[in-house]
């Protein structure tokens, strides 16, 4: 008799214990699937609030339309800033300028 | 034994504009006068549409519209859509809405004026609190913001929201100088060097040894002046400074350029900034935002690749991106 309590309480524990693990797992699952989420959620909210700026930037500045002055040509590389940086840097030059650049 | 070929001679023209100096280089046989026809046009579309100066000018049509939507010339469009791109460029450092701020700080006619005025003022004699700079002491705080200007292009037509007035002395001006090198190398087909106020642009095939340009505090300084001399092949060249364009009011030293986060003038770690672009215009706006940034522009400038020559107030200097060492800092401060 105490031999059977006995087995019935450690076949109840051990039926707890696969109940907390599966548990523990099914938690650990659905969090991991909602950080997923929210991370996507939060990726496409950066990615549409830049979009977003850079179409009302466009609106703001125009910028799809042409003018005819604006053909520039540019002495250098555009770079991710958008600035353009010269083909070669200033060289030292001794003695006196020809001009003189400083603020005006 | 034949003697070595002569290099190229170069001309030169020297005139005021914008209220500045503007220098002419042509380099070969081009003719000096039909590049300083071609350069007068340029120079008076470009004043003619966004002088804040003149009561004829577009730019004062549209800060005077209160808001309304102003039809605009395509070139008034350009030099808009080109100030706004600089305000991007530099997130807002270098911001064309700071017309009202200048105003504000007694800087609303030709610069010739405002120092004659000034001085009348330091002299004791008559003259308008409002108008010469009283507003420094006013709680100015931030400019309206370049995001306050609506600019389509299809057509041309802009609207000023929040109360935005346009300045675009900080673009306009070395625009106009990529403009006029743009246009002389090609109608001519020779090599030029153009420089307004001291934002250079250079087309054509330069000389041997490049173009010498003399860097330093003041435009219309010597070719001696304090500071140092390098060469350039291509592109543009732009130095901006608080000691130039810069006056006096009410005991107070104050300058143009503008930190639109305060709408006053920038108090900077450094006195002068030289850099090297690809165009007089990108030179410009670098050169005008690390003064506004101070210490935080030596590594913009690294992370960007652009050569520069930052003066800091003691006359110490700092280059960036490949820029000569300099041989002799200046220290002199102009007074």
């Amino acid at each position: 008799m105490r031999r059977d309590r006995a087995g019935s309480a450690i076949a109840a524990r051990d039926a707890g214990l696969r109940r907390v693990t599966r548990l523990t797992w099914q938690v650990a699952a659905a969090g991991a699937v909602c950080s997923a989420l929210i991370a996507a959620a939060f990726g496409h909210g950066t990615s549409q609030q830049s979009a977003s700026q850079r179409g009302a930037s466009q609106t703001q500045t125009g910028s799809t339309g042409q003018t005819p002055r604006s053909g520039h040509q540019h002495h250098g590389k555009h770079r991710g800033s958008g600035l353009v940086i010269p083909s070669q840097p200033p060289a030292p030059a001794p003695g006196a300028g020809q001009v003189t650049s400083g603020g005006s | 034994m034949r003697a070595a070929a002569a290099p190229p001679a170069v001309t030169r023209e020297t005139f005021r504009v914008f209220g500045t100096t503007a220098t002419l280089l042509l380099s070969g046989s081009a003719a000096m006068p039909a590049a300083r026809e071609l350069a007068d046009a340029e120079l008076a579309a470009v004043d003619l549409a966004c002088s804040r100066f003149r009561a004829d000018s577009e730019l004062t049509r549209v800060n005077s519209a209160g808001g309304a939507a102003t039809d605009i010339s395509p070139l008034l469009a350009t030099l808009i859509g080109e100030a706004l791109r600089a305000a991007r460029l530099t997130a807002g450092d270098v911001d064309p809405t700071c017309a009202a701020a200048l105003a504000a700080l007694g800087y609303d006619r030709d610069f010739d004026e405002v120092k004659a005025r000034a001085t009348r003022g330091s002299r004791g004699k008559t003259a308008s609190a409002a108008s010469t700079g009283r507003g420094l002491d006013a709680p100015a705080g931030r400019v309206p913001g370049w995001r306050k200007v609506e600019l389509s292009t299809d057509p041309p037509r802009v609207t000023l929201t929040g109360g935005a007035q346009l300045d675009l002395g900080a673009t306009a001006k070395a625009w106009a100088a990529d403009r006029c090198a743009e246009v002389i190398a090609a109608q001519l087909g020779c090599a030029v060097l153009v420089s307004l106020g001291g934002d250079i642009a250079v087309a054509g095939e330069a000389p041997a040894g490049g173009w010498r340009v003399r860097v330093t505090d003041d435009h219309a300084a010597g070719p001696d002046a304090p500071g140092q001399t390098v060469a350039i092949n291509a592109g543009g060249l732009a130095t901006s400074s608080t000691t130039v364009r810069a006056w006096e009011s009410h005991g107070r030293k104050l300058h143009h350029i503008i930190d639109p986060a305060t709408g006053k003038p920038a108090r900077s770690i450094w006195r002068t900034v030289s850099v090297a672009a690809g165009r007089a215009l990108d030179a410009n706006i670098v050169s005008t935002a690390c003064i506004v940034r101070g210490a935080s522009a030596v590594g913009w400038l690294t992370e960007m690749n652009l050569p520069a020559r930052l003066v800091r107030e003691d006359g110490t200097t700092v280059t960036t991106a490949g820029w000569p060492d300099d041989p002799a800092p200046a220290t002199a401060k102009p007074s």
